[in-house]
């Protein structure tokens, strides 16, 4: 009795540690595959961050080797009068809308003031938007603007204005690079002063540096973003931007 | 009801899974192809020193669509709920930290619209409940891990969990 009795404990005692064995390897077998799980996606993650800063610190080398274009003051485009008591910093993006809506809602009141010596302005098209066409349009639409103010300044608002009131739609194909020549020539350029800067996408070094820069100015986080005599102005309804340049213009 | 729900449960989880997963791929894609434009969200939370910006806007996406893939998968999904959870966290507080500075900014949470914001704080308790609907469900699934259509169920990685002590 007592041996059979002692040889069933004895076997029961096996299967038990059979059983803590398996569930010892089942565990090993988890944290060995969870720990490679982990291994591939750090290392992944890692390489992933090392390919694109090297992309961009070779971005940023051909952006140093690329001209600006001329006639830029203080990196952006100067219309109005030396003498003007209130500057008007203007950042946009041709592909936003609310700077589509913003130039819709002020445009000739800046041009009342720019030529009543009120107010001068300068403008600084950036691009921040190419996630919204499947084109890049953002940049290629700047480095058009940069083409028309290198080679004929006098013709940059008239284009500036077309851009926004032909405004491709978001999320689509943006406007074809010799729409935006076409446009260049509307405003007064001559088709071969511009045509291979606007095809060869001169400028596009200065443009992702001047856009890079924008980004880099505390509290600037989207466009329009305008700046009057130093200060943001964040709603640009007529009324406020009224209110806030006879504002400054009284200090 | 209890052996309802234990039936339940693991398809519960599973649907976690996805809709989590979903989240991910959704938030990651756009901001991996513009990844200048995510430099430029996450500079502007004002929250990383410039040295920082780059290596976060790039790592991020890539740890999205790498949480959306073991997601998908259910590989590892404990680890990948609690990490999924951490970072919504991690979400809530830079939102909550941008609103109590002041910044008048989009989360960029799904990448930029870029426009000008002239009253942030909707958007930011928007942004605040959205994330905390996305955290009760890692909470669920870091609790409740077992789940159908796993690779864990497949490596035997994952057992059926009784109701009442949710542990694995």
């Amino acid at each position: 009795m007592v041996n059979a009795r002692q040889a069933k404990s004895a076997r029961e005692k096996a299967a038990e540690m059979r059983a803590e064995a398996a569930r010892q390897e089942a565990r090993r077998r988890a944290i060995a595959i969870v720990s490679a799980v982990v291994a591939v996606i750090v290392v992944a993650v890692g390489a992933g961050i090392i390919i694109q800063t090297a992309r961009h610190n070779q971005q940023t080398k051909v952006q140093a080797a690329t001209a600006p274009p001329q006639h830029l003051t203080n990196g952006g485009f100067f219309v109005g009068k030396k003498e003007s008591k209130v500057t008007i910093e203007i950042w946009e993006d041709f592909q936003c809308p609310a700077c589509k809506n913003f130039e819709e809602l002020n445009a000739d009141q800046l041009t009342k003031w720019e030529a009543d010596g009120t107010v001068k302005v300068e403008y600084h098209p950036v691009a921040i938007l190419d996630r919204m066409s499947t084109t890049n349009y953002s940049t290629r639409a700047l480095n058009a603007a940069a083409a028309v103010i290198n080679t004929t300044p006098d013709s940059f608002l008239k284009f500036h204005t077309l851009l926004f009131a032909n405004q491709p739609p978001e999320n689509g194909d943006g406007l074809p690079d010799s729409q935006l020549i076409d446009y260049a020539v509307q405003a007064g350029v001559k088709r071969a002063d511009v045509e291979s800067a606007i095809t060869g996408q001169k400028y596009i070094g200065w443009a992702t540096k001047v856009t890079e820069d924008f980004s880099k100015v505390k509290h600037f986080t989207g466009t329009p973003t305008l700046v009057i005599n130093g200060t943001v102005l964040s709603d640009y309804a007529p009324d406020k931007l009224k209110a806030a340049v006879e504002a400054a213009a009284k200090k | 009801m209890k052996a309802r729900f234990q039936i339940a449960q693991p398809w519960l989880s599973t649907l976690a899974r996805l809709f989590l997963a979903a989240v991910f791929i959704w938030a990651g894609w756009p901001k991996f192809l513009d990844s200048e434009g995510t430099v430029r969200s996450v500079r502007a939370f004002e929250l990383l020193p410039e040295a920082l910006v780059r290596p976060f806007a790039y790592g991020l996406p890539l740890i999205e669509l790498a949480l959306a893939l073991v997601l998908v998968l259910g590989l590892a999904t404990r680890i990948a709920a609690l990490v999924t959870g951490a970072m919504m966290i991690t979400f809530m507080f830079g939102i909550a930290w941008a609103w109590a500075h002041g910044l008048k900014i989009e989360c960029g949470c799904f990448g930029n619209t870029g426009a000008t914001v002239v009253d942030a704080v909707p958007g930011y308790i928007k942004d605040l409940f959205r994330d905390t609907g996305y955290l009760l469900a890692a909470a669920f699934l870091a609790y409740w891990p077992h789940s159908r259509v796993s690779v864990d169920g497949l490596l035997g990685l994952s057992t059926p969990q009784p109701v009442t002590s949710g542990t694995a």
